[in-house]
């Protein structure tokens, strides 16, 4: 029997401040902005780890520091293999002193600015760098039952390797999974949803009217000039995956996040 | 003990221009970003700090806003830093610039140490930190790639060369050069980025340091820039896979993974 996820229809992605930002103060404050009506509409904000290798505060670092009220279920934090060991935990330790559960472990993209952990520091044997798997088992091991482990779908992925990759994570410890950006449907989520029925899944939904960012995700060239509706997409999704929660990427707070609600319903 | 990095602001890598009229940097609205190197420089004076105790300044000279790389220092562990911004070291070559900075140091009083990164990104001339030291009549070493030991009377480091490494001790006060195999820089927090815009940082002229105006600016400089040309591009690395194909499988998946590709 599948374990619902969450008890809130949409995970909601914020964008942390760059490092690099002249406007710290301003930023901050849309950020909290941001977090706190997720947390008014019940939504879960989904906060993401030095995303593209571009140096931004840690979620849970703004969480303590801006002191915002994490609801119970209400936050996911992304983690990459791009941390020290030190940072690692104390970026898991924030997280359980916060009560956060869930955490979407990723490989990530690394920078020069940035640190990698090592196969020797996660007990990693075999294997040449850290992946999602290594960082997905480190963490079941030394914080037993203190997550719930999410992990990427990429369904534009060749099919065969894409699923032998997530019976990998889901032997690390994975608990849930969270797809590449959909357009209306896909065949290869249908057959996760159907091949995977105790797994959660989480369809992400593509906000931003530019298709054409998409273009490397997918792995083929979306024209510039390609019309999209990302309201329409987000209602075709609820549609086509009622069984399914809903992440929404680049989401447009001002214009898109008030019709939300109303689209759930 | 008491040490100074002196960092530079330089333009972002994809950013830089040359005026082809001046043949100097295009420093006016373009991404600026701390020198990478000063960021290895930096890192090396606060582990020496957390170890043997003592404070950490960050010292630059430029346009008001280069506060902001040294903002940079002071969230990642540096105590406190200082500006030294002044239209008399405008124009000013490496020699100058060491000048003026030696000024600073001394002005700081009681250092120990001085840590520069190898070289700016923008110049790469790689002369200002030996420069200092030899303004200051200090011993230096350049090009260090570890410390293996530090107290406070000496230190000894490891400087990297095309052929392996020296081991080498030098008396302190001192100036050392870092290169990138020294460390790895922390990753800033906020709460050092929210401690550091809180602080005040002092802006000093030439005559805060007692400088001599005609060591400063182009009256100072022995050089010109006559020729300045962008780089070439470089070519991609290629790593080519040969032998049993098996073996080449296993080489490359291990390449992917490294790049995160898989």
């Amino acid at each position: 029997m599948k374990q619902h996820l969450l008890t809130s229809a949409y995970h909601v992605e914020i964008l942390p401040p760059k490092q690099e930002t002249e406007k710290l103060y301003e930023d901050l404050d849309r950020f909290s902005s941001k977090f706190e009506r997720v947390m008014q509409s019940g939504y879960c904000a989904c906060i993401t780890d030095n995303a593209m290798g571009n140096l931004a505060f840690q979620g849970t670092e703004l969480i303590e520091e801006l002191e915002l009220e994490a609801g119970r279920n209400q936050v996911m934090i992304h983690l990459n293999t791009f941390h020290t060991k030190a940072d690692l935990h104390r970026i898991l330790d924030s997280c359980k002193a916060a009560g956060i559960r869930q955490l979407l472990v990723i490989t990530g993209d690394g920078s020069d600015r940035l640190p990698r952990l090592t196969p020797a520091e996660v007990g990693a044997e075999g294997v040449e760098a850290v992946t999602s798997v290594e960082l997905l088992r480190y963490i079941g091991e030394t914080y037993p039952g203190d997550f719930d482990l999410g992990v990427a779908f990429n369904p534009y992925e060749p099919e065969d390797h894409e699923f032998s990759k997530l019976d990998r994570k889901i032997a690390a410890g994975a608990t849930f999974a969270i797809t590449q950006p959909i357009i209306e449907r896909h065949p290869v989520v249908d057959k996760l949803i159907e091949s995977y029925p105790d797994l959660p899944v989480v369809v992400e939904a593509w906000m931003s009217k530019k298709i054409s960012l998409l273009s490397e995700a997918v792995g083929y060239e979306i024209s510039e000039d390609t019309p999209y509706d990302p309201i329409e997409n987000l209602k075709t999704l609820h549609r086509n995956y009622p069984q399914c929660e809903i992440y929404l990427s680049i989401l447009g707070f001002k214009t898109q996040y008030p019709l939300l609600e109303e689209i759930r319903n | 003990m008491r040490i100074v990095v002196c960092v530079k602001q330089v333009p972002g890598t994809h950013d830089a221009k040359i005026d082809p009229e001046t043949k100097r940097i295009i420093r006016e609205g373009i991404k600026v970003v701390i020198n990478p190197f000063d960021t290895y420089a930096i890192e090396a004076a606060v582990q020496i700090k957390e170890e043997i105790g003592g404070e950490v300044i960050v010292l630059s000279m430029g346009p008001s806003r280069a506060i902001t790389v040294l903002r940079e220092g002071i969230t990642v562990g540096a105590d406190r830093g200082i500006l030294l911004s002044d239209r008399a070291f405008g124009g000013s070559d490496t020699w100058a610039t060491s000048y003026a900075l030696s000024r600073a140091i001394e002005t700081i009083g009681d250092v120990d140490l001085v840590i520069c990164g190898k070289q700016a990104i923008d110049g790469d001339t790689a002369q200002v930190g030996p420069g200092i030291a030899a303004h200051l009549s200090w011993p230096q070493a350049t090009y260090v790639m570890d410390i293996a030991d530090i107290n406070s009377g000496s230190l000894t480091a490891r400087r990297m060369h095309e052929d392996g490494w020296d081991l080498c001790a030098v008396k302190l006060p001192a100036v050392i050069t870092v290169v990138k195999d020294i460390n790895q820089p922390r990753v800033p927090t906020l709460k050092g980025r929210l401690a550091a815009e809180k602080q005040e940082i002092p802006i000093w002229k030439a005559a805060d340091i007692g400088a001599d105006p005609e060591r400063l600016g182009l009256n100072g400089s022995p050089t010109r820039v006559v020729k300045t040309n962008p780089p070439q591009g470089r070519m991609k690395k290629s790593v080519v896979l040969d032998g049993p194909v098996e073996q080449s499988v296993r080489r490359l998946v291990q390449e992917l993974r490294q790049r995160s590709l898989v």
